[in-house]
């Protein structure tokens, strides 16, 4: 039993190291944890194996999937155009209402929002920079284009269609992978 | 975890009770079995997990649970020094069993509490 046990926890470290994603190397982390535990009760330390079942599956574990959401970055660009950009004319009511359901729903999946303004154009935004999401506010009009890997773009048109009250209609494009 | 999930919030409510049961039930039993102090402070910490992981959006105020976790280690520190330097254990020897228990007790509060302080700041506070 204890050679078996001792066997698997080789195998899960190695699991841990090799996984390409970070979530897999978590949960490999946390069944590793549980396993040495149940080495620290067959060495007859049942203390210790009730510590570490408790904080290194438990809680560590929590904690690392928590860190891993929050370290996802949620880019969004504003699209001004240079006099809006020097008069800050674009900060009419229906812009902050807007931006208070984007921080909103942000807050809601625990995204960590990067708000950049820029005066540059559309197309070079989706050319040059890693983006999220790219909003381009015209009067009584807003136009979101999602990047291609953005999964979340489902949920956002989603939210906002649940969100009633706010009156302006916004246009969803989701931009078609480029193949090079 | 992000999206509010019906079915942990609706069962894991009724987990509360329990793992509060077998908190208790490690840190009493903590002198003549496996567990003590530590181990259930833990276990009654990972209730804060729980409520997390049900509605992540409700924060709770970290002062109070401060005071109380300050309150326990003065507590633990008096607690030794009125025991053992008025030699009562060496005049009634029954009383040890009950002061063993008293401290495990305190040193579950004070682990509880700061454990639901790391998890409550890493958790709220902290970004990027």
């Amino acid at each position: 039993m204890l050679k078996l046990a001792l066997i698997v926890l080789i195998i899960l470290a190695i699991f841990t190291i090799q996984t390409q994603k970070m979530r897999h190397a978590v949960v490999y982390l946390g069944a590793f944890s549980l396993t040495i535990s149940f080495v620290y009760l067959l060495y007859n330390a049942p203390d210790v194996a009730i510590a570490e079942a408790i904080i290194g599956s438990t809680l560590s574990t929590i904690l690392y999937l928590v860190a891993l959401q929050k370290y996802k970055i949620f880019t969004v660009y504003y699209c001004l155009s240079e006099e809006e950009f020097k008069d800050q004319s674009h900060l009419t009511t229906e812009h902050l209402q807007f931006n208070k359901l984007l921080d909103k729903y942000c807050a809601k999946q625990e995204l960590e929002p990067q708000i950049i303004y820029t005066v540059d154009n559309v197309d070079t935004i989706k050319a040059h920079h890693q983006y999220a999401l790219i909003v381009l506010n015209e009067s009584s009009h807003i136009t979101i284009w999602g990047h291609p890997e953005n999964y979340k773009l489902d949920s956002i048109i989603a939210f906002f269609d649940s969100e009633i009250h706010f009156k302006i209609p916004i246009e969803f494009i989701k931009v078609e992978e480029v193949i090079e | 975890m992000n999206d509010h999930s019906d079915l942990i919030s609706k069962t894991l409510p009724i987990t509360y009770p329990f793992v509060l049961l077998f908190g208790i039930y490690i840190v009493v039993n903590g002198h003549v079995t496996p567990g003590g102090g530590f181990q259930g402070g833990a276990v009654i910490a990972s209730i804060l997990i729980l409520k997390y992981l049900i509605d992540p959006s409700v924060e709770t105020s970290l002062k109070k649970i401060r005071t109380i976790e300050k309150l326990a280690l003065l507590l633990i520190f008096l607690f030794p020094l009125g025991f053992l330097l008025t030699f009562i254990h060496l005049q009634f020897p029954m009383f040890n069993c009950s002061y063993l228990i008293l401290m495990n007790l305190l040193i579950s509060i004070k682990v509880a509490c700061g454990m639901s302080i790391i998890f409550i700041r890493f958790v709220f506070y902290e970004t990027r």
